[in-house]
Order: structure tokens, then sequence, then C-alpha cells
């Protein structure tokens, strides 16, 4: 987005009152949903809360508990692999997609709207379907390969060790959300003229350079508002890594955000699960506002 | 990519047109050898899903116009109005979106269950648009201060009121923000699996989503759940699928340049 035009101010008003009017529906659902738990959240990360009482203030116990769980840093680990293999992924992908999407052809219109459809297709549902293809009791992707004589026995995608499940997650994580790339992503392109794009769609070693150097700079903010909701998805993400793997195997996929959630419903402490949910809010907004920089530029 | 997209939804509606109990453990996962439509017949006959049904489209629904009247309201007062700080005020809308909801979810539950507020539909009414506000409000924003202003001028020179010009001058020409904001909004519900799932227990308050998740672990009898989603949810998702085009329209005039 380029630098915008000042807006065009109506002499409507000489007080704030009507705006703080206009306003007050949005900031009811922000005050009430969002400033106010951020605060108890606030309190319960600097506390010894648990369900049921409001505790009392114990300073950065909770953080300095945390610091020594292996079982935390499993989620630290995971948490980066997670989060960037997935974006970098629905980045490499949405970005192709957007490409073969930008000219029409015919179907293109259908096309399109099935690769958005996982997006808004509910998360659970989608996911529920994958835990039953990736299952290893008669799942249906082990069925194919064993019936195609590619694997004997099969593959245990979700609970062996190693790095399957982890991959696992990151591939329902892209299917639901590389339609938001590809969708971001070609309407960035086709704000690009088209013979830009053209010259960099035609010829082979020189149109990669173009890619690179011309059309890559232009969807900078389109890029970069991807991966701001995308990261917001996936670093928060609790469906899916709940429904496939729990966290499992041994810790193997656990987030930091999905150890937060089980912190706090099965342990019933929440000064630890709101000290674990805020422990990495410091990179995460950072990473945001890094990112958000491209997308508004001023 | 499109067999990737479909892939699971593929095997949903496979299991969904079979019949025996034992069929994810036997049986070939991929086509409906035993074929059926029972599943379906029993869901038209069923209360329960035409309650879950209306409970969803009343969850949506009211999520939809709540969050595009809350949202169209704000970005025209901090776009048109003189507001000190009206920039800041819509980008720290735009970040209260990115909260992950880890940090948020917990206080929320707390907060509506000392209300009595859980185990109602209500709950989810009055909490789904606070997910989708922000964001929305920040689109139709962006989106407001990149239309032409001399639309407005001249129809302020007219002498017409604001909200004259908020519904005939801003809202025909933001066709495509509008949808895009409302297709964020219908995907914030149709995503949510953390607040159905702990907010509302009481199957008479549930959302599709809520029972579909809560039949997870019932994997003797697939087929009825997998019916369930295939005609519940599945037309709205592809319905608003369809929409693609104008949500990347709506996003992209307004955010992406």
């Amino acid at each position: 987005m380029r630098r915008l035009p000042a807006a065009p101010q109506l002499p409507i008003s000489r007080t704030p009152w009507p705006a703080l009017l206009l306003l007050s529906p949005a900031l009811f659902f922000v005050v009430v949903f969002v400033a106010f738990p951020l605060g108890l959240e606030l309190w319960f990360s600097v506390s010894n809360a648990q369900v049921g009482e409001l505790g009392d203030f114990v300073g950065l116990a909770n953080f300095g508990y945390l610091v020594q769980q292996a079982t935390y840093h499993d989620a630290l680990v995971n948490t980066s692999v997670y989060t960037v293999v997935s974006i970098a992924v629905k980045a490499a992908l949405g970005m192709a997609l957007a490409f073969a999407l930008v000219r029409p052809f015919r179907g293109r219109r259908f096309v399109y709207a099935l690769i958005f459809l996982p997006f808004i297709f509910p998360t659970i549902t989608g996911t529920m379907a994958w835990y039953y293809l990736f299952s290893n009791v008669h799942g249906a992707i082990n069925y194919t390969l064993m019936a195609s004589g590619l694997s004997r026995d099969g593959v245990d995608w979700l609970g062996s060790f190693g790095p399957l499940p982890m991959a696992s997650l990151i591939t329902v994580n892209v299917w639901h959300g590389v339609g938001l790339f590809t969708v971001l992503l070609l309407a960035g392109l086709r704000s690009i003229p088209n013979e830009v794009l053209d010259s960099a769609v035609v010829d082979g070693a020189r149109s990669w350079q173009r890619f690179i150097h011309v059309i890559l700079p232009l969807l900078r903010p389109a890029v970069a508002l991807a991966i701001v909701l995308s990261i917001m998805g996936t670093f928060g993400d609790f469906a899916i890594i709940h429904i496939l793997t729990n966290g499992g195997p041994a810790n193997h996929t656990q987030t930091v955000q999905h150890m937060a959630f089980v912190v706090a419903l099965r342990d019933g402490d929440l000064g630890v699960s709101a000290a674990i949910a805020f422990s990495l809010m410091p990179v995460y907004l950072l990473a945001i506002a890094y990112m958000l920089r491209t997308v508004v530029r001023q | 990519m499109v067999v990737f997209a479909l892939l699971p939804l593929y095997w949903m509606l496979v299991v969904s047109l079979k019949t025996g109990k034992s069929q994810l453990v036997s049986g070939n996962p991929w086509w409906p050898d035993n074929f059926t439509l029972e599943h379906y017949g029993g869901l038209l006959t069923d209360p329960n899903f035409g309650r879950l049904v209306l409970n969803t489209a009343a969850a949506t629904g009211a999520t939809l116009v709540i969050s595009l009247v809350a949202s169209t309201l704000a970005a025209f007062a901090l776009a048109f109005y003189r507001l000190p700080r009206s920039r800041s005020i819509a980008l720290s809308l735009f970040v209260s979106y990115l909260l992950p909801p880890g940090v948020l979810f917990l206080p929320i539950a707390l907060m509506l269950s000392t209300l009595h507020l859980t185990n109602s539909l209500l709950a989810l009414v009055i909490t789904y648009p606070s997910l989708a506000i922000p964001f929305g409000t920040w689109v139709l924003w962006t989106y407001f201060n990149r239309l032409p202003s001399d639309f407005m001028d001249v129809a302020r020179a007219e002498g017409a009121r604001p909200l004259q010009v908020l519904r005939y001058v801003l809202l025909p020409l933001s066709g495509p923000a509008l949808a895009a904001v409302g297709l964020f909004a219908v995907a914030v519900v149709f995503n949510d699996y953390l607040y159905t799932f702990t907010l509302v227990n009481d199957p008479a308050s549930s959302t599709l989503m809520a029972d579909v998740g809560s039949n997870l672990i019932d994997i003797d009898d697939p087929g009825p759940t997998f019916a369930e989603i295939m005609l519940g949810v599945a037309p709205v998702a592809l319905l608003g699928a369809f929409f693609a085009d104008t949500f990347s329209k709506g996003l992209g005039t307004g955010v992406v340049e």
C-alpha cells in the first residue's frame, strides 16, 4: 500500500462525540473481549490464580518456573518449526498458485473457489478428516500405500518419534491456509501492470530475475499481510494440533499456545498458563510489527 | 493442488455415503462400496439436526450482521471525522485482532461463566463479533481512505447528512470490501473450534461445529457425523468459496496495492 492521501475530512462536527458514538459498538467489543481479558490474563501471569480464584501476586515466579521446564523448551522449538515451515510452504505454494491463476482460463473461477474452499471449510471438520486419512488403523493414506505396494506395513504418520507427526501437522496447516495466501497474492498480482507481468512470465532465466527484482518488491505488501494473518493462525493454532496429535507423541508436537491451553484446561493452573501464553509475546509482536511496517507504510 | 484441497472433503463424502459401523477399520476408504443414503435420510428426519442448523445459522447470521454494522460505523468515523489519533486507533484495532486466542481465551471463558452466559448461543453471538470487528474495521478503513473524495465532497456540498453520505455514497461503492469483511466474519464462525468447544456443552445451543467436534470420538459409526458435515456446512462453505474473487478484490483494493 502506498502512502495514503489525507482522508477528506468532512467538516461534520467540531467535537469528537459523534465520531465516538459511531465507534462505540466496535469499541464495546474490543474493550469487553480484548482489553479486559488481556488485563486479566496479564494479572494471571504474575499471580498464582487457579480456576475459581484470582490468587495473589507472585512476581515473575511463573516465568521462572517455566524456564526450568523441559516440556516448555520442547514447545519453543516445536512452535518455531511449526510456524516458520508452515508459513514458508504456504508462501511458496500460494505464490505459485497465484501466478497460475492470474491469467484467465476455462474453469478458472471453479479452480479458484476449490483452492479457497479449505480456508472457509470448518477447520475442525477438515482436520478430523485428515486425522482419519493419516490414521495408522486403516487410514486412507496407508491403505493407498499398502494397496499399491509402496509400503508393506504403512507409516505411523501421527504417532512416531521423529519428524513425521510435525510434518503431518504442517501438511494440514498448509491445506487449510494456502488459500488465503493465494487470494491475497493474486490481489497483489492484479495491481501490477500487465506488461510487467507478461515479460516476467514469458522468457526463462531472465524472468526469474525479473520476478526477484521487479515483481516480488511490488508484491511485498500482499506477502506481508498474508504472513501477518498466517502467523496469527499458525502460532495461535489450537484446533489442528489438538485434534491431530494433542501435542504428542510425548510432547513432540507441543506448541507454546497449545501448551497454555492444556495447562489451564487440564491442570487449572491459570498463572502458569498465562505465563506460557505471554512468554513469546515480545517476539510475536516484534515479528508482526516488522511485517506491518510493510503493509502500512507511513 | 486441487486434488490436495479436495482430498479430505472427498473422503468425508465417501464416509457419509457408506453403511457399516466398522467402515473406518475395513473396506476401501476411497470408494463407497456399500453405498447408502440412510445417513442423509436420518438427518432430515432428526429434529436435533434441524436445531443444530438453526443454531449455526443464527450464530453465523448474527455475527455477520453485528460485525458488518459495527465495523462500517467505526471505519466511517475513523476515516471521515475529525478524531485525534484516528490512524493509531485503526492500527491498534488491527493489532488487537492479531492477539493469539491463547492470550484472550481463558479470561473470556471465565468472564462469561461468571456472568452465567456460557452454555447459550448468546455466548457465541457476543464473542464471535469481537474476533471479526477489529480486522473488519481496519479493512473498511483502508478501503474508505482510498475512495476518491470528490463524491463525498459533492454530496456534502449538496447538504447530505453524514449518515446519508455513508448510506448513499460510501456503501454503494464499497461492495467488495463489505463482502470481504462479511466473508471473513463467516470464516471466523466456521473456523472456530476453541470457543464453541469450551463455551457451549449443552446440545440444545450447540452449533454444527461443536456437535461434530463432540462426536469426534465416536469412530464406531462415523457415517451420520460426516453426513452432517456434508449437508450442514459444506454447501455454505462452497458458496462462500465462490466469493473468493470478491474477497480478494475487497481486500485487494483496500489493503494491498
